[in-house]
């Protein structure tokens, strides 16, 4: 043994307890395993984009949708510091390799490109429909647009909007979830939709999953 | 061994027997899920501050032991030797962990590796632990490991 004591690392003990408790409640919040794939197209802006290899390279500054504003055919980019312009780059949906909850998964950075790709997809109609007014093909307000959910899987699909209700009497208006139909017509003034998917609205993110489902399901019988 | 039970271990010559730094930190080679080199801090020389697994005679329980403060390698060096990532900020602790998909999953409060392979068996995360063979990706801003590897329960 050598005689130089090594102080307080020396000891090969076991367990070091500050090592422990350090994150406890930091963050670890979380979702539950199992959680929704549903998310709101407003969330998705400032989410970093990331390479398998760990590094951020970007962030997202605009959700790009397509005519019928059905599904995302990319994203456009900002920079990561504070005060970064756009970038010149953005990332087209076929680069994406996963759209989750804290980041856009990339392979790594080819899947960036220039953006002409796909920003001459953004000028579209249809695509932005933000505060656009839904009427049912009944003739019936049932409110405004302020939100877009997305189910992101291999493709990222349009699967509702977050609608605030027009006969706002409430202070507090509460918004519902309005599941979208193949069948709709849009334009710059607002959405007609088939008065039918407004018995599938939900209160929740988690409960409109099902809704979702079961919209769709009844749409395809109808069909028949 | 745990990174934090190494961590703050002082680093012995055998041969005069004199301080060639303090183990403050682990290069890890994502790929290879394994421990390269230790970083070092109040090294003789500030910038000869990694000391790659291979070169280590013994980590005893006082000290690591290494043959002469020759041993020690300035980041270029380490990278021609075996071409690996001796990078800032690829540090595992504190890191947050992302799933391939996207999904965050805790940050990481420590890991398990074998001393002498260097082998990273384990991620110890906020969240739980996560074997190292599902590590993809270490870089600057997060770890990022398969999906569905980050639901193991934390071990005692």
């Amino acid at each position: 043994m050598s005689g130089e004591r090594a102080g307080a690392a020396g000891q090969p003990g076991r367990e070091r307890p500050e090592a422990g408790g350090r994150g406890e409640g930091s963050g670890a919040a979380g979702r539950a395993p199992g959680a929704s794939a549903l998310m709101l197209a407003t969330g998705i802006a400032k989410r970093p984009v990331v390479t398998l290899g760990g590094e951020a390279v970007a962030q997202v500054r605009d959700i790009v949708f397509d005519s019928g504003g059905g599904h995302i055919v990319g994203f456009t980019l900002s920079g990561r510091r504070r005060l970064s312009g756009p970038m010149k780059r953005s990332l087209p949906w076929e680069g994406v390799y996963a759209l989750g909850h804290d980041a856009v998964m990339i392979e790594n950075e080819d899947a960036l490109e220039d953006p002409g790709e796909v920003v001459e997809r953004t000028e579209a109609k249809g695509g932005d429909v933000l505060e656009s007014r839904v009427l049912t093909d009944g003739g019936k307000d049932v409110g405004k647009i302020v939100d877009v959910v997305v189910q992101a899987g291999t493709t990222a699909d349009v699967v509702g909007y977050e609608i605030e209700p027009g006969d706002a009497r409430g202070r507090h208006p509460r918004t519902a979830f309005l599941p979208r139909a193949e069948t709709i017509s849009v334009s710059g003034q607002a959405l007609v939709i088939p008065a039918l998917a407004t018995e599938f609205m939900a209160d929740d993110l988690p409960g409109f999953e099902a809704q979702v489902r079961a919209f769709r399901d009844r749409m395809r019988k109808g069909a028949d | 061994m745990l990174f934090s039970e190494l961590t703050g271990r002082p680093v012995m010559t055998v041969a005069e027997a004199k301080r060639a730094g303090v183990v403050d930190g682990f290069v890890v080679d994502p790929a290879r899920a394994t421990v390269v080199a230790l970083r070092l801090q109040k090294t003789p020389d500030s910038k000869r501050n990694l000391l790659s697994l291979s070169r280590i005679r013994a980590i005893g329980p006082d000290a690591v032991m290494v043959p002469d403060a020759e041993s020690l390698r300035t980041a270029e060096e380490a990278l021609a030797e075996q071409a690996e990532l001796a990078g800032k900020g690829l540090d595992l602790p504190d890191k947050p962990v992302l799933t391939e998909r996207g999904e965050e999953t805790g940050t990481v409060d420590d890991a398990h590796f074998d001393p002498e392979t260097g082998a990273l068996h384990a991620l110890v995360t906020t969240e739980g632990e996560i074997p190292g063979r599902a590590m993809i990706g270490l870089g600057t801003y997060a770890v990022v490991v398969r999906a569905g590897s980050e639901s193991h329960p934390v071990t005692p």
